[in-house]
């Protein structure tokens, strides 16, 4: 039985992770939670499967694959595939349909990105964190309906199928696609639900570049550093670093360039205060309906403030979250035997610990 | 270039004209060569919390009352099992302490001891609690009821008639020894349920962070403050003298800058001005019986209470209730202060694994219970009590020198508490026997030298800590009460810092700008301007009104502790305290920014003279 190809956000039936993939579930959930979220729309796993018809099986290469196959071996299987899949999905309804959709957003005018939402990725205990594609600040509905095709067959890259097999997760299943209007972002980051450095769930840590989020994603620009205390909101700690570089939309073509911080900028938190606000109160919301510690991304959208603070995506934390919280007593039961366990193992826990900041005997 | 040590004691130069200071305090308060080796593997730092300025010899009995006291309930009571006491020396008329620990193969035994004994106590904390208020005020009704008079010529009829079978002079050596006797006393009650209280805080203190290692300690102390404590009463009894001023439509006739003398005898003229200045004057006993040094309240002999200097308090009053003219709320938000504490200590437990939860509930909850007391202690004790053992101190000043035993009151200051017992004989026997004392005459030379000693000490300027720093301070009181951690104690010895910045402790959150305004006497308050940030010693509880003002506070010497840092977090305003050397560095008038999130002040505007000006943006 065969459903809707493309389903905006909103709609009720973007909760089914079958449907939309992780990704687009998780972005259904917090518009429904009331975040604000770029507007967009998903190409189901069914349009996935519509597309591919009956060309039969594309997995062939890959499953003929002896178990301990050299990687180079594997990267010629996965380009086999991956060109079996183009080239039976490359036209036809399913596409015509996407560019239908996207000249639904703004009249068709708007960039955006276009992102794979692979069904089982983005789960609690796997992040599946970018082993599939994305392209960013795209624009015209044929550009979009090609990198549809693109997120596809990011289900066959090398990397994609070793991680695949590293997680246990079986052969690739059906790969869903949410194209989202671009935030043209002043600032964007991510944020965890905790601490992970550390395991405190009383904070959320928030990363964050000027510019897009991808060079902070990808690894590749130290970010600025927020550690904010959930029950307060009080910034606990501010790590300033010096980005030198950004990456910024393109204002003449669609796509991106990377570019040189404004020298008086580099050294400035890119996020104010209220910005920060904003971040703690929606990443606590999104922790308190998932009951469990999440990451996420965020972007700013320029000229920046709280009303412009988009969420991009969110996931369960896989690292912590499957921990129990910290103990706070060694079995200590009464007030009394607490009191006896700090005054004899000295006071160093009475104390602030500083994280990578100097000490400043507070 | 950072030095690995402080000064030895035993190298520390006599400033000029200062020569002989030593004998203006007791011999073993004294580095001595008996005690040489042992003092100089020690670590000592300037104890400018409770001592922030030279010690008049009289005044050495308050470092003696918590020298002998804290040390006695911790090592000997108590059995704290890390700490013993805190010791002191007197170099240059300053006070210098170390926390002595207990020696780390006793803790354990001593761990068991403090159990039984501690435990006690928590238990029954509050009924002991009530207990210790009416002992406490027992002393202070019976050093109220000492009186020091000059000596009659002949004594009163009823000595004979009702058989008193004793003199007026004998009298006069009893209660002086009952007067210091008494203090000393009280001391000890002070001691009897601090440091155990602190434990208890402290420990509540390690499991949130064992649990939160991210937690700021304000939010640790705001789950435990916010509770309706005595010692906010007297900046609510200005709130509520403003408010009947305002009721009484008396408004106008306040707004002046008349003195309080002149203004209530002008007050005095018709019913309802009689009627707020009766009011003041019931209140003034004991709410005003506020002592206003900065730091620690009642270390010295020569700071007025608020009853002394009603224009203090008056000035207060006018603040008051030009906000209330404004159409402002004076009064203190206990409700939400509570309402927050509460919604804070459930979200953090929320986050806690179910096992730490009870402990955490029993541990918040003695928390509270100590604080209580933690706070309120400072009204009965440092308050109440040493506020009426300086006032009795100046009224047998005031007998000795109309007596002439000494040619002016404040001459009694410069002589130690054992000097002045042998002035009190000296003066007693020879009004006794109807002789002549030896008196002024003897006394004049060695008060005179003291008077230019003293003056000489003031000059100098104490290094922050004398000897071999630790490689870690751990000492829980140490750390909590004095503020002072093993990364202080490297920023003291960094040779040269950050030019215009001063690190301290994180006291209250918040960041803001605003131009300095230092203040090193009560006197200073009335020139504080709305919108500066006050930079102190530190500040006491009778400066509760300049905090409707001030923007920030930046303090000398203090911990997260400190009233300091509790005020400015119940007001809301940022605060930076313990940075050591803020009032000799800033300078009136400057711009600086107070980040009370990091516990960092910056100076924006090296120049005093163009400061003054609107607010300005953060660059």
């Amino acid at each position: 039985m065969s459903g809707a190809w493309i389903l905006g956000l909103p709609d009720p039936a973007s909760a089914d992770v079958a449907a939309v993939g992780g990704k687009g579930a998780g972005l259904h959930r917090l518009v429904a939670l009331g975040a604000r979220v770029p507007a967009g729309f998903v190409v189901t796993t069914d349009a996935f499967r519509a597309a591919l018809g009956d060309t039969g099986d594309v997995e062939a290469p890959l499953r003929d694959l002896p178990p301990d196959a050299p990687i180079d071996a594997v990267e010629r299987a996965a380009a086999q595939a991956r060109a079996r899949l183009l080239r039976s999905t490359s036209t036809g309804p399913v596409l015509d349909a996407v560019r239908t959709a996207y000249d639904g957003l703004a009249g068709g005018i708007v960039r955006v990105a276009v992102r794979s939402s692979a069904v089982g990725e983005d789960a609690a205990g796997a992040s599946f964190a970018g082993e599939h594609d994305t392209f960013l600040e795209l624009r015209g509905r044929d550009a979009v309906a090609d990198a549809v095709c693109r997120c596809w067959a990011s289900l066959y890259t090398a990397r994609a199928v070793s991680y695949r097999e590293h997680a246990g997760a079986g052969p690739a299943g059906a790969m869903a696609v949410v194209v989202q209007e671009m935030v043209p972002a002043r600032a964007a980051g991510v944020f965890m639900t905790l601490n992970p450095a550390n395991g405190d769930r009383s904070t959320v840590v928030c990363e964050a570049v000027w510019g897009l989020g991808e060079p902070l994603v990808s690894g590749t620009v130290t970010p600025d550093r927020f550690v904010i205390d959930k029950i307060s909101g009080e910034v606990v700690r501010r790590e300033v670093a010096s980005k030198e570089r950004c990456l910024l939309r393109d204002p003449e073509h669609p796509g991106t360039h990377e570019t040189d911080v404004p020298a008086e900028r580099r050294e400035q938190p890119c996020l104010d205060d209220a910005e920060l606000a904003e971040i703690l109160e929606l990443a606590r919301r999104v922790e308190r309906d998932a009951g469990v510690p999440q990451d996420g991304e965020f972007a700013v959208a320029d000229p920046g403030g709280p009303a412009r603070v988009h969420l991009l995506q969110t996931r369960p934390e896989t690292v912590w979250s499957t921990r129990a919280p910290r103990a706070a007593t060694d079995g200590a039961r009464s007030a009394l035997s607490a009191v006896l366990a700090t005054l004899t193992r000295g006071t160093s826990a009475a104390r602030p610990i500083h994280e990578g900041t100097p000490d400043h005997g507070g | 270039m950072a030095a690995d040590r402080f000064p030895s004691p035993f190298d520390i130069e006599t400033p000029p004209g200062a020569e002989g200071w030593e004998s203006m305090y007791d011999w073993y308060h004294l580095f001595g060569p008996e005690r040489r080796e042992l003092d100089e593997g020690r670590f000592w730092f300037a104890d400018r919390l409770h001592h922030p300025d030279v010690l008049h010899p009289y005044d050495e009995i308050q470092c003696e009352c918590w020298w002998q006291a804290l040390g006695a309930f911790n090592t000997r009571i108590f059995a704290m099992p890390p700490a013993f006491g805190v010791d002191q020396r007197i170099v240059n008329g300053r006070l210098y302490v170390t926390p002595v620990a207990a020696p780390a193969e006793d803790i354990a035994a001593r761990a068991e001891e403090f159990g039984r004994r501690a435990g006690h106590y928590y238990e029954r904390w509050d009924a002991i609690y009530a207990e210790w208020k009416e002992k406490v005020t027992a002393k202070l009704e019976e050093i109220r009821s000492l009186r020091f008079d000059p000596l009659p010529d002949l004594e009163p009829e009823s000595t004979v008639f009702e058989h008193v079978g004793h003199s007026a002079g004998f009298r006069m050596i009893r209660d002086f020894d009952r007067l210091v006797l008494t203090m000393y006393e009280t001391y000890q009650y002070h001691f009897e349920l601090l440091n155990i209280g602190y434990a208890a805080y402290l420990t509540f203190f390690a499991l949130c962070r064992q649990a939160f290692p991210d937690i700021s300690d304000q939010s640790i102390s705001r789950m435990v403050g916010g509770l309706r404590v005595e010692l906010y009463r007297p900046d609510d009894e200005l709130k509520r003298l403003a408010k009947e001023a305002q009721r009484l439509g008396l408004v106008g006739r306040l707004s002046g800058t008349d003195d309080a003398a002149t203004l209530f005898d002008a007050l005095r003229a018709d019913d309802a001005g009689a009627e707020w200045v009766a009011d003041w004057e019931r209140t003034a006993d004991p709410w005003f019986l506020i002592n206003t040094d900065p730091g620690h309240p009642g270390g010295y002999h020569t700071y007025p209470t608020w009853a002394d200097q009603p224009d203090i308090p008056l000035a207060s009053v006018r603040e008051y209730l030009r906000r209330l003219e404004e159409g402002e709320s004076i009064d203190r938000p206990t409700d939400e202060v509570l309402a927050e504490r509460d919604r804070i200590t459930a979200g953090y437990r929320e986050l806690l694994n179910d096992a730490d939860r009870a402990t955490f509930d029993e541990t918040v909850a003695l928390a509270r219970q100590v604080f209580a007391f933690i706070e309120e202690h400072v009204l009965y004790i440092e308050h109440w009590m040493w506020a009426t053992f300086w006032a009795k101190s100046h009224e047998l000043s005031r007998a000795l020198a109309a007596m002439g035993e000494i040619d002016e009151p404040e001459d009694m200051f410069f002589l130690r508490r054992y000097e002045v017992a042998e002035a009190i004989y000296d003066c007693v026997a020879a009004w006794s026997v109807g002789s002549r004392p030896r008196g002024a005459d003897h006394l004049r030379p060695t008060i005179a030298r003291r008077r230019e000693i003293y003056t000489a000490l003031r000059a100098w300027e104490p290094p922050p800590a004398l000897g071999p720093p630790p490689t870690q301070i751990d000492e829980p009181f140490t750390v909590m009460l004095w503020g002072i951690t093993t990364s202080t104690v490297s920023e003291w010895l960094r040779a040269d810092g950050d030019e215009g910045v001063l690190r301290g402790t994180a006291g209250s959150p918040g960041i803001v700008e605003g131009p300095v305004r230092v203040v090193t006497h009560p006197n200073e308050l009335t020139e504080v301007q709305p919108g500066d940030v006050l930079v102190c010693p530190a500040t006491s509880p009778s400066w509760a009104p300049v905090f409707a003002r001030i923007a920030a506070t930046v303090s000398d010497v203090g911990g997260i502790m400190s009233h300091t840092a509790i005020v400015c977090r119940e007001y809301g305003m940022p605060a930076v305290v313990g940075t050591g050397n803020a009032v000799s560095t800033l300078r009136t008038g400057q711009r600086v920014r107070v980040d009370g999130d990091t516990g960092v002040v910056t100076v924006l505007e090296p120049d005093a003279e163009r400061s003054g000006a609107g607010p300005s943006r953060t660059p």
